[in-house]
């Protein structure tokens, strides 16, 4: 650190200085910290943690996830006062020992807040998709949410650890393996249903016909009775035919006037 | 000096049946093998195995509600009899059980609104949506003065072919469901005209302002009510929609199915 202190030569001065950055940057790390957590409230924050396994983990040591990061900010900034003081009373033994250190600080940091919302996304993520499931009661699809929420996790440790430069070429193959076959089983698995949306969004944008109207799709011929995104409800004689909307494309429709 | 447990004793003394409330399943191993009454479980899903089982078609959230639907799907299945004495233990403030009560089956009291929410083609929440809107609408009216309208839910191809448009239709091209937000408002603009809401089994709001001419030959509705009632009755007789009116003359929201009135509701009371 190349700080010119020609002005102030004299040891003592150098102590009293050290001290008056050390009081300065606790004060600033306090206040930091206080409108860090102000701010956090302002923006719903402590409501959007609000039962992920981080805001429990904070519960149990009695405190919250925004008192958590407020306070961590304000220790990050009590470190680098601290820090800064001890260079200016020159009080450091050997040079060497702090820069690596201080110059590692940001990627860590970055790393733990890399971290910290990586987990906090996945627990929503996981909140998210096992509310949206819950009315669908098969037993298997609990598995869902916890592949949704390791996914975001494995991303965000692949983040973080880059970032504090750790070598992760065979994670990220991993997560290209990963992300590949994901891509390619929705792929096949949910042809069909990608083009009967496709054509669903076609028909509910344009409306070539609506309930009510006499339409023959294919070989079935009857009143539409209802048009969602995926499929069309074809009714005649008490027979209602659900017709994937791709078929809709696929055959032509035809609709019929008397 | 009498434990709390003792001065309950006479509200479930004698009766013929219990009915319960989604028990959790703990507390239905409990109460299965209980002397001396039949039970009958009440829930959305019979989760707990029961063996006489009444479903909801929607979580109400009124106590006083469910068990009234409790006791008409019973009623409706066979599990109770008119006259019975019922015991009734239901969740009021939590998700357990935490209350118990005492009803008599009185089967003149049978409105028929089990049947209405349960075996209806469209789907029991459309109906409970629609339901909400015509009380609203009858306990405000429009711009303070009483308004009548006319609902006809499901089998909506069929009741389009049985009814002509009386003006431009405000739904045309939308997607709009009932039980969206801002539908409401829509709704209620457009009951100032005549003319019936058509909506979808799955509560698609099709059109508005539609004249419905089903053949009205046969259709027996009790004297006194007027055009709007006729057309409701006559349209669920030929189709196997259910018709929701809100009576302009008495402010009486009025559900009919197959031709016959099944339901009257006063607003006011809700």
């Amino acid at each position: 650190m190349q700080v010119d202190f020609s002005p102030v030569l004299d040891p003592d001065f150098r102590y009293v200085l050290a001290v008056a950055v050390l009081f300065a940057g606790l004060a600033l790390g306090y206040l930091i910290g206080r409108v860090n957590e102000r701010l956090l409230l302002a923006l719903d924050v402590d409501k959007a943690v609000e039962g992920t396994s981080i805001e429990r983990m904070a519960h149990d040591i009695g405190a919250s996830t925004v008192s958590l990061v407020a306070r961590l900010t304000s220790w990050i900034i009590y470190a680098f006062a601290v820090l800064v003081a001890l260079e200016v009373a020159r009080l450091t033994v050997q040079d060497a020992v702090w820069y690596p250190i201080v110059g590692f600080l940001p990627s860590v940091v970055i790393a733990v807040a890399v971290l910290f919302f990586g987990v906090l996304a996945g627990d929503k993520a996981e909140l998210f998709v096992s509310e949206r499931l819950r009315s669908v009661k098969v037993p298997e699809m609990s598995v869902l949410p916890k592949a949704v929420k390791y996914s975001v996790l494995f991303v965000a440790a692949l983040v973080a650890l880059s970032q504090v430069g750790v070598a992760i070429d065979a994670l990220l193959v991993l997560l290209a393996a990963y992300v590949g076959a994901l891509i390619i089983f929705t792929a096949v698995a949910t042809h069909q249903l990608l083009t009967s949306a496709a054509s669903g969004a076609y028909l509910l944008l344009r409306q070539p016909y609506g309930i009510g109207d006499r339409v023959a799709i294919g070989e079935h011929e009857g009143i539409v009775q209802e048009v969602n995104v995926f499929v069309t409800r074809v009714e005649d004689d008490g027979r209602e035919y659900v017709l994937p909307n791709h078929l809709v494309f696929k055959r032509g429709v035809v609709v019929v006037r008397e | 000096m009498a434990r709390p447990p003792e001065l309950l004793e006479d509200v479930l003394d004698g009766i013929d049946t219990l009915l319960v409330f989604s028990p959790s399943g703990a507390y239905y191993d409990r109460v299965k093998d209980v002397e001396g009454a039949d039970v009958v479980v009440v829930a959305t899903e019979n989760s707990v195995g029961a063996e006489t089982f009444v479903e909801l078609p929607l979580a109400f959230d009124d106590v006083k509600e469910r068990i009234r639907f409790g006791i008409e799907g019973a009623l409706t299945e066979g599990a109770i009899e008119d006259g019975d004495e019922l015991g009734c233990a239901a969740p009021l403030f939590g998700d357990d059980i935490d209350m118990v009560a005492r009803t008599k089956v009185d089967e003149s009291r049978h409105s028929g609104i089990y049947d209405l929410f349960a075996n209806s083609r469209a789907e029991p929440g459309v109906i409970r949506d629609v339901f909400e809107v015509a009380i609203e609408l009858g306990q405000k009216g429009q711009k303070g003065k009483p308004v009548g309208a006319l609902f006809v839910v499901g089998d909506a191809g069929k009741v389009m072919n049985k009814s002509r448009p009386l003006s431009y239709n405000p739904f045309e091209k939308s997607h709009v469901h009932v039980g969206d937000p801002i539908v409401n408002v829509m709704l209620k603009e457009f009951s100032r005209l005549d003319g019936a809401f058509v909506i979808s089994d799955s509560g698609k709001i099709v059109s508005a302002y539609r004249y419905l001419e089903p053949s009205a030959e046969g259709t027996d509705i009790p004297k006194g009510l007027g055009a709007r009632h006729m057309a409701a009755g006559a349209i669920t007789r030929d189709t196997t929609a259910v018709a929701i009116v809100l009576s302009e003359s008495d402010g009486l929201v009025r559900a009919f199915k197959g031709g016959e009135l099944v339901l009257e509701l006063d607003p006011e009371e809700y």
